[in-house]
Formats: C-alpha cells, sequence, structure tokens
C-alpha cells in the first residue's frame, strides 16, 4: 500500500510538496492527473492539471515521478509540487486516499528509505538531525553525516583498530617458534590516538547538539552586579525588570539570542546572597540548578563563584564607574556597551572550544552511546595493556570497542582482521 | 554380468582423516558401514607434515576425541613428539601438537579399523546413483553398484587433482598416487557447483645429506599431556625438530626464477592459501624479511626422510635444490622427493546444510578438502560431523549441529556453509568470537553432553570425564565461597608485587588477580576432600582458576549469546522466495537465493549482507501474507 503525507510545513505557503510513496504510487497519483503522463518504467518531471472526480481542474503542480529502486524511499514515488493552499494539499491527500493510499506516520518515508537499504542507519539519524536542526551549523553537521562523514571518520578510527587486533591476533596465532619480531610497540600508541580521537567525538557530539538546540548560558553574580543589564544588552531588549532594588530578578527569565550562528538561550538569575526572603531564597536555589545544568555560566562581579564541571567566565562590570580589584576574563560595562563585543566573542569561543578539530559531529543520542560505550572498552584494553595482562582480554576489548563503533557504520567480520593479518604479515611455515 | 555388492546402509568415499572419522562412529553406533578407498594401504594416510594439533586444530582434535573421534587417539599412539604450542600467550590459545611417526599413525589406524571390524573395500567410487534427489547407491570403476540410503564423500585432493613442479605436470591424487575421475562430473549432473583449490607441500629430503650441527634443536615438552580423554599412560618419544634459516642468496635464486614457479608462470591456477604460503609467495610478497625459518622435521622415528617444513613450493626441481643449497647446513642437501603444489576439485560448502548434508541430495554428506578445507584436524572435525549426521539421518534421529560457542567444530562449519571460499579455509583461533569458552582443556566440559546424548563415548571415559567436570565445578564453588585470610596470603601478593588484603577476602577475587595462581591459595588437602580426588588433580585446579579468571569476560559473551539466541531459532522456511522482497538490493537477494540460509542468525552472518537486509527479512518473515505462499 502506498503512503502519503504533505512533506512541507502546514500553513499558507507559496509552495507546498506531497510525497505519495509505495509500489502503486504511480497508478493512484494517476487517478487525479489529468492525462497522466507518470507510468510504471521510467520518471517523468512535467507540469499537469490536477483534477477532481468530477474531472474538474483544481490546481496546476509540477508532478515528478522517481521508479523504484532509484528513488528516496527505494520504492516508486511521486512528489507533487502544488500551491501552497491548506485545501489543495487536503484535496490531493484525499485524493491520493480514495486510490487506495494510506497517509503516511511520522518518518515513514525515511524509515522505508532505511528498509531498503537506501540509507544506513547513521545516515538515516542524519535526515532527521537536518529536519529539525535550530541553527545552519547543525544543518551543516547533519548534511555532512548525510554524505557519510561520520562514518568515515569511524571508519578510520575502525581500520586503525583493526590493525591493533590484526597485530595481536597475528602473535596469537602463530606459535613462538614462528614468531616474528614483536610488533605489538605500536599497539599502545594507535589505542592512545583511538582514545584521543573518541573523547573528541564526544565532544563533537555537545558541541552538534548546542549548535542543533542551543546552548544554555546562564548569567550569575551577586544582587546589584548588572545581570538584568548584561542580559537586555545582549538580548537587545527590555526583557527582564531592571532596579536598583537588590533582589529584583527572582525568577530564571529566559531568551533566545545568537552569537555567530550559535543559538543560545540566555537565562537571567536571581542574585546570589544569603537573604531572609523565602521567596528570594527560591529565586537563589533556582540560580544554582540552573548554573549546574548550563553549558557556560558567565560570573559578574564575583571571583570566587564557579561551579565544578560547569565551563565558567568571570567578567567584572560596570567598568564605567570601577575598576576591578582582581584579575578577570574581561571587563565590561553592559550600560555603556563598552566591551560587549568582545564579551560576545569569548563566550562563543568558550562554548566552541577551538581544540576540537574533529570533522565528526555526532548527531544523535544513539551515536553518543555507542562512541562511550567504546571509549570505555578502548580504556580498558588500554589498563590491560599497561597492566600486561592476558593478550587474548586485550583483543576481546578491543573488538568489542570494534562492535559499538561498527552500530553507527557497517559490521566489521572476522574476515576484516584476517586480511589485516595477511596483507601485513607473512603468515604460517 | 553386472558384479553387486552387499548392501550397506552407509558408504564412506575415501579413506584420510575425514573417511576413517565418520566410516568410524557410523560404525560405532550401529550402522552397517563400508569405507571405500582407492588404495587400502592408504588409508590414515598424513599427506603433508608429520605433525596433528597446533594452534587453533589442537582445540579441535581434543573436541572430536569428546565426540567420539580417533585422531587424538592415533596420534597419541604414534608421537614423535610433543608440546604445548603458545604457552607464553593467555591459556585460551594454549594448543597441544604433536609431531608424529607417519608410518606408524596410517599402521594404527589400519588395525584399529580392522579390530573394530568396519569393512574396507578397494575400489574407485565414479558416480552416485540418485533418485528424486535421494541418495540410492554408489557406482564404482569397475562398473559394480553398492547399494546404500547415504554416503559420506571425502575425497581430499583427488578429484581431477594435478600435481605441478614447475612447467612439469602430473595427473594425481598426491604424489605417486592416482588422481580420481568421475564424482565430479557426477555431482555436477546433479546441480553441485565446485571449483578450483590448490595447496602445496615441501620436499622431503635425506638425513644423511644434512649438516645437523648448523640447525638449532627444538624438543618438546617435559611432562607433557596427551590429545586423547581415552590415552592411558603417556610417556612419548622426545626426537628433536631443527631449524634452519633462509637468506638473501636462498631469496635471490627463487626470485630470477619466478616464472619457473607454476605459481608465477602466468598460468591461469586455483587459488593457494594465504597462510600457508609457498616460499616464492613469501619471498615475493614480505621482501622486508631477510631470513625466513626452515623446520626440519622426521617423518617418522630415526626416519631418513625429512620434512622440510616452511618451504612449500611449485617451483623446477633443479632450482628448489639449488635454492636450498643457498642455506648454512645445506649444502650438500639430497632429495627424495621435490615439493609441489596441487590442483584439485572442491565443492562450494554453502551448499550444504549445517549438518553437512548436502542441501539439494537427501543422504548425501561432505567432509574435508572436498569442501574447500585444509588441514588434517578441519578434514577430521568434519569427518566426525558427516558421520554422526550420516548415522542420524539413517536412523531417523535429529542431527548433531554445533554452534560457534560450542566448538571450534562448529565454528569452521558455520564459516564454512556462510562464506564465500576463495581460499583453501584453515582454522584460526582468531575466527572464534568465544575463543575465551573454546579452550583445549575444557572440551569435555562443551561436550559431553551433547557426546553422551548420541553414545559417542565407551561408558568408561563418560564416567570418568563427568566426575572430573563435576569436581571442577565444585572446585569452583569452593572458591567462590571461601575467604582466604590476610595472613596467609599477603606474604605472597607482596612477592607478585600485589596489593596486600586488609579483611579477608573470597579466594575467587584475589584469583582474578593477574598474577595470582590457585596453588597461592594454599588450599590445604583436607579442605576439599570432598572435592578433590586423584584424578586428573591438576587439570581439575588449572581448569577451576582458568573459570574465575575469565569469568568476567565469559560471563558478558554468554549475555552476548542470550541476545542472539532467538535469531538463531528464528527458522527460515526451505522454499522462501527472496525474489518477493522487492527492497533487497540484488547483490544481498543473490546471496541469500544462494547460500539459503536456515535461520536469521545464519543470514545476519553471511559476508555483506546489512543490518537493514535483516531489518527487511524479519519484516517480511513476520508477514502472514507471505508465509501463505510458502508450501
Amino acid at each position: 500500500m502506498a503512503i502519503v503525507a504533505c512533506s512541507t510545513p502546514p500553513g499558507v505557503s507559496g509552495i507546498a510538496v506531497v510525497r505519495i510513496s509505495g509500489e502503486d504510487a504511480i497508478k493512484n497519483v494517476s487517478t487525479f492527473v489529468k492525462d497522466s503522463p507518470l507510468n510504471k518504467t521510467r520518471p517523468v518531471s512535467k507540469v499537469c492539471f490536477l483534477v477532481d472526480k468530477d474531472g474538474e481542474v483544481f490546481d496546476e503542480a509540477i508532478v515528478t515521478s522517481y521508479i523504484s529502486p532509484n528513488s528516496y524511499t527505494g520504492e516508486n514515488l511521486v512528489e507533487i509540487s502544488c500551491h501552497g493552499n491548506p485545501k489543495i494539499i487536503s484535496k490531493i491527500i484525499d485524493l491520493s486516499v480514495d486510490a487506495g493510499s494510506r497517509l503516511a506516520e511520522a518518518g515513514e518515508f525515511t524509515k522505508n528509505a532505511f528498509l531498503n537499504g537506501k540509507l544506513d542507519l547513521s545516515e538515516a539519524e542524519a535526515v532527521a538531525s537536518v529536519i529539525h536542526s535550530l541553527s545552519l551549523a547543525g544543518v551543516k553537521a547533519g548534511i555532512k553525516n548525510l554524505r557519510g562523514g561520520l562514518s568515515k571518520e569511524i571508519y578510520s578510527i575502525k581500520s586503525s583498530l583493526i590493525s591493533v587486533v590484526a597485530n595481536l591476533e597475528f602473535n596469537l596465532d602463530i606459535s613462538e617458534e614462528d614468531l616474528q619480531p614483536n610488533l605489538l610497540n605500536n599497539s599502545e600508541k594507535t589505542i592512545l590516538d583511538t582514545i584521543k580521537k573518541l573523547d573528541a567525538c564526544i565532544l563533537s557530539f555537545k558541541e552538534t547538539k548546542m549548535f542543533q538546540s542551543g546552548a544554555s548560558v546562564v548569567i550569575l553574580g551577586p544582587p546589584n552586579a548588572g545581570k538584568s543589564t548584561l542580559f537586555n544588552c545582549l538580548v537587545s531588549k527590555d526583557q527582564s525588570i531592571v532596579t536598583d532594588v537588590e533582589g529584583t530578578t527572582r525568577d530564571v527569565i529566559e531568551k533566545s539570542i545568537n552569537i555567530n550562528g550559535l543559538p543560545i538561550l540566555l537565562k537571567d538569575t536571581a542574585g546570589i546572597r544569603e537573604s531572609g526572603d523565602d521567596v528570594e531564597k527560591i529565586g537563589v536555589e533556582r540560580s544554582f540548578i540552573e548554573a549546574k545544568d548550563a553549558d557556560l555560566t558567565i560570573i559578574l562581579n564575583d571571583r570566587n563563584l564557579s561551579f565544578e564541571g560547569v565551563k565558567h567566565i568571570h567578567v567584572f562590570n560596570k567598568s564605567d564607574i570601577k575598576s576591578p580589584d582582581e584579575k578577570y576574563d574581561i571587563s565590561i560595562s553592559a550600560k555603556t556597551g563598552k566591551n560587549v563585543k568582545e564579551l560576545k566573542e569569548v563566550v562563543y569561543n568558550s562554548l566552541i572550544s577551538d581544540k576540537t578539530n574533529t570533522d565528526t559531529l555526532l548527531t544523535s543520542k544513539r551515536q553518543y552511546n555507542a562512541i562511550k560505550s567504546a571509549l570505555k572498552h578502548i580504556k580498558d584494553a588500554y589498563s590491560l595493556l599497561i597492566a600486561e595482562d592476558s593478550m587474548e582480554l586485550l583483543v576481546e576489548d578491543i573488538n568489542r570497542s570494534i562492535g559499538f563503533l561498527d552500530s553507527i557504520t557497517k559490521k566489521t567480520t572476522k574476515d576484516d582482521v584476517l586480511d589485516a593479518v595477511f596483507s601485513s604479515f607473512c603468515v604460517g611455515k | 554380468m553386472k558384479r553387486t555388492h552387499n548392501k550397506y546402509d552407509l558408504v564412506v568415499v575415501g579413506g584420510g582423516h575425514a573417511g576413517i572419522e565418520a566410516a568410524l562412529i557410523a560404525h560405532k553406533r550401529g550402522i552397517k558401514t563400508l569405507l571405500v578407498s582407492m588404495d587400502k594401504k592408504s588409508v590414515g594416510r598424513t599427506s603433508c607434515n608429520p605433525a596433528v594439533g597446533g594452534l587453533a586444530k589442537g582445540q579441535m582434535v581434543k573436541e572430536v576425541d569428546v565426540l567420539g573421534g580417533i585422531m587424538g587417539f592415533f596420534a597419541d599412539l604414534s608421537t614423535l613428539q610433543s608440546k604445548t604450542l603458545n604457552k607464553s600467550k593467555g591459556r585460551s590459545v594454549w594448543s597441544p601438537r604433536s609431531q608424529i611417526d607417519k608410518n606408524l599413525y596410517e599402521k594404527i589406524a589400519q588395525k584399529y579399523i580392522k579390530e573394530q571390524g568396519l569393512k574396507v573395500l578397494e575400489g574407485e567410487a565414479v558416480s552416485l546413483k540418485v533418485k528424486k534427489d535421494c541418495v540410492r547407491g554408489v557406482f564404482l570403476k569397475d562398473g559394480s553398484e553398492i547399494t546404500c540410503s547415504a554416503v559420506v564423500l571425502t575425497c581430499g585432493t583427488f578429484l581431477n587433482g594435478l600435481i605441478h613442479i614447475g612447467s612439469k605436470q602430473i595427473n594425481a591424487g598426491r604424489y605417486g598416487e592416482k588422481r580420481a575421475e568421475g564424482i565430479t562430473e557426477s555431482l555436477n549432473s546433479l546441480g553441485l557447483k565446485n571449483g578450483r583449490l590448490k595447496t602445496g607441500t615441501p620436499p622431503r629430503i635425506k638425513k644423511s645429506s644434512v649438516d645437523w650441527k648448523k640447525g638449532e634443536a627444538g624438543y618438546g615438552d617435559k611432562n607433557p599431556s596427551p590429545l586423547s580423554y581415552r590415552t592411558k599412560n603417556f610417556s612419548p618419544k622426545d626426537e628433536p625438530c631443527y631449524s634452519f634459516r633462509t637468506n638473501s642468496n636462498t631469496h635471490n635464486i627463487i626470485l630470477d626464477n619466478l616464472s619457473s614457479s607454476a605459481m608465477y608462470s602466468g598460468k591461469d591456477m586455483a587459488t593457494g592459501p594465504r597462510y600457508c604460503p609457498s616460499i616464492e609467495d613469501k619471498v615475493y610478497k614480505f621482501n622486508q624479511n631477510p631470513s625466513h625459518v626452515l623446520q626440519l622435521e622426521p617423518e617418522w622415528s630415526m626416519s631418513e626422510q625429512i620434512y622440510v617444513n616452511g618451504f612449500s613450493t611449485s617451483l623446477e626441481e633443479k632450482i628448489q635444490l639449488e635454492s636450498l643449497k643457498t642455506v648454512s647446513g645445506l649444502e650438500n642437501v639430497e632429495f627424495i622427493r621435490p615439493g609441489y603444489a596441487i590442483e584439485y576439485d572442491f565443492f562450494y560448502p554453502s551448499q550444504l546444510k549445517n549438518t553437512l548434508e548436502s542441501k539439494a541430495v537427501s543422504g548425501l554428506f561432505m567432509a574435508g578438502q572436498i569442501n574447500g578445507t585444509s588441514g588434517y584436524e578441519e578434514a577430521s572435525s568434519q569427518g566426525i560431523i558427516a558421520g554422526i549426521n550420516a548415522s542420524c539421518f539413517i536412523l531417523n534421529e535429529n542431527p548433531l549441529v554445533l554452534k560457534r560457542n560450542d566448538a571450534y567444530v562448529g565454528v569452521l562449519i558455520d564459516d564454512l556453509i556462510l562464506k564465500d571460499t576463495n581460499e583453501p579455509y584453515r582454522m584460526f583461533t582468531s575466527r572464534a568470537e568465544y575463543r575465551l569458552q573454546l579452550r583445549s582443556s575444557n572440551a569435555d566440559q562443551r561436550l559431553l553432553t551433547k557426546s553422551r546424548e548420541y553414545g559417542l563415548l565407551d561408558e568408561q571415559t563418560v564416567e570418568k570425564l563427568s566426575e572430573k567436570i563435576e569436581n571442577t565445578i565444585n572446585m569452583v564453588r569452593f572458591l567462590e565461597d571461601n575467604n582466604i585470610n590476610p595472613k596467609t596470603i599477603n606474604k605472597r601478593l607482596e612477592e607478585l608485587g600485589e596489593k596486600p588484603i586488609k579483611e579477608p577476602a573470597r579466594m575467587s577475587n584475589i584469583l582474578k588477580r593477574p598474577k595470582v595462581s590457585i596453588s597461592d591459595m594454599k588450599i590445604k588437602n583436607n579442605e576439599t576432600k570432598s572435592v578433590l580426588t586423584n584424578y586428573m588433580k591438576e587439570e581439575i585446579l588449572f581448569e577451576a582458576e582458568t573459570i574465575i579468571k575469565y569469568s568476567g569476560y565469559i560471563n558478558r559473551q554468554k549475555e552476548e549469546i542470550d541476545k542472539i539466541k532467538v535469531y538463531e531459532n528464528m527458522i527460515i522456511p526451505e522454499k522462501f522466495d527472496y525474489n518477493d522482497i522487492k527492497s533487497l538490493s540484488n547483490e544481498s537477494r543473490e546471496k541469500f537465493i544462494n547460500i539459503k540460509p536456515q535461520t536469521v542468525g545464519q543470514a545476519q552472518r553471511i559476508n555483506g549482507i546489512r543490518p537493514s537486509d535483516i531489518s527487511i527479512l524479519l519484516v517480511y518473515l513476520k508477514r502472514p501474507f507471505h508465509v501463505k505462499q510458502i508450501k
């Protein structure tokens, strides 16, 4: 049974695209295309009139057909680019259903593409991330994975691990009397390299996630440090209530901003101080909770405040009226706007470390978890290597690590390892 | 007048290592069995190196032994030197190997067969009688016919065998032995597809022509253990092997004459094994190695004939001799016979079920080199399984199928039926993902239950092994349930450079530390009286220690095995039509159609099959409308 859905967002728009996919897609669509040029043997793209059951034309649209397996889903697929009037769209969908299609479930086109072997799992996830990404950089990461960028990086990590396993297996499968010079020396280096690369992948996941769903940046500091002034300055709107009375901001106020293409959810918090006021106490507690979950905290005028495990920058505010008595990362005036542009750079650079040079951008939680497990096992392997424990246990851990990387790309087989052994060493008497 | 033979239930064609196992086990199970061999005197012949066992192979010999096979027993009786290889590495890869007396081995084999009352017929099988896709009999070259309901083919390298020595070609199955013709064509007419493979063997030289002082002697272990659980009082000879080394002069002569090698002369030759490369291969492909080891091994006790291990070759005889003479110690070497390569027909093993029965012809079983393998032990492993399953076929019993986590034998057969064969298949420990569980020391634990179920071992051996296994389990429990005091162990821990303990700790936890061994536990005899008897005490302690040391890894593997079990049990109907699944890629569909996996688990292991192919397959297997189409 063919499936049908509108692929463009709901609402009025210039153009909308309705997709029908399945064995009968072409037959179904032909029932409401006037003088249908569609056929099952070759793809067509043509401007056509769409007609209702009474033969009356209700829209003019570009009808494009793809023939299995050469389509996105791998099945016969028709795309109708009609005018973006919801009534037209629903009419097309109604007519398709009348002709025997059913409404597609969310993600079903991509699921079919996956099931039909058109996409591998990491590619399918990349499609999802392209669709749901909040920023252009996030889209770029998705597109990159779609073109196999992630797979490529993982392949290269995998192939260096396979070469380590090959070294070890060679040693295990060749008797001492036939053993060539010990080839283990390089293994340690390769394993350390791999740990570094996987660490970078994990870091990049956090960053990719920021590009896709935004980074959270929390402004903290003692009362009256000018947190709300800075907040307003950064969002360039009078959102927070700015007064001279301490503790004015009692709840957390959020606003989305954008620095160099990076979406940021900026949060203004209650001033941190000992307070008798219960309501304010709750506010301070919330500030702490926000700070602990943040990707970055901007700490105003308190050189000594920081949270473990959370990135932070110490900022001195009100440079227009006094100068800092201690060393701060940057000194600004939120009121006059002095150095605010520079602060934005500091914020951006703190979130996106330039150390991560990896091209790999992990785009899904599943991939992230796989890499994390792979990393764990390769670290286990490293400690076995250092402890000079049994070689076959070492292989076991590296193989498990490879197994987790396999869940992102193609499966590694025993033959891959043996091929590596045979191509590098003279095996056998 | 056409001669007719007696009627048999099972005919085994070929008397090599596969054939002997198949015929003997079926005979033992009460099947009326006939072994057909072209030459009665060649039954049990070891055609290549004078050794049984070795890496991964030693494990297989032990497994075959528990399954009622005979190879380990024969090898124990003809041992010239016994050694456990890989002792410097982890215990799962420790592998026993015996240098054997080849003459004695075949004599023992022939005598044993006679004692057991297994019938042997000298003759050449040329074709099969098949009716309605079922085996009905075997035709011999003399025109006679043997009626039977099952056949095990173990033809080795004999099918259209062709020997190459440089440009010289000889039709032969082994050096000086006639090749077999007719079987290939007979199987082809039944729709079975064959290919061609190649293997090689080194020259045999005269002992008196070697300057032995220039070689380095290698001896066996001081207290060796036998390959077979049935062997009692094992105190073998310890004759040395000697190693010599090639040098750049040797290599230059070989490189200058590559064109004389059957391998490099551009002839359309079959593929040879990568793991047992010819000397020309080694010199050409691994030219970074300045020298290769040659191991000179006696072929029988005090023999004049010496096997030059490491010098497998198909160069002209003259060049073989010339290059060997550059090796220090071999300056005056003389040949008994030159090395050669042999090409032969094999049948793609993907045409077999995991029982080693043909998918196309009921009652036809195949084992050994005819399935594209290499090695005595690989042959013997298939022979025992084919023999057991042929007897099950005749007795209408459930066949014996070993899983990849049961035995190397299981790994071997699973690999054979699911992989593309493009070189002779040899077992490596790295082929077994559950290597840690497949140890030579626990073959009994893994296979005794199955062995009992099919009645493969004599009662006395079964009883002894059961006792050993039970005691091992009790020993493990003892170590897991009892504490050791700091006073008892700390001194030893310090000696080993390990952290001492403050409180009493579980013995098993201490034993898991890499450097600690079970003897450090200082278990008193009276503590374990209930657990340990004298029988195989050392083996039991060793096994218990191993089980505890590996337990973390093995438990993890067991979880994995449980996870995939569901796929192993998901049967794909025999008539399943892959053409119905439009969404499979052509390549995957072709693989499925060619291999016809019996379960989803097998389907997953086919090379090049992607997870998405399996998802699709699962979807279709669950669709009721599709199942209806299957008869």
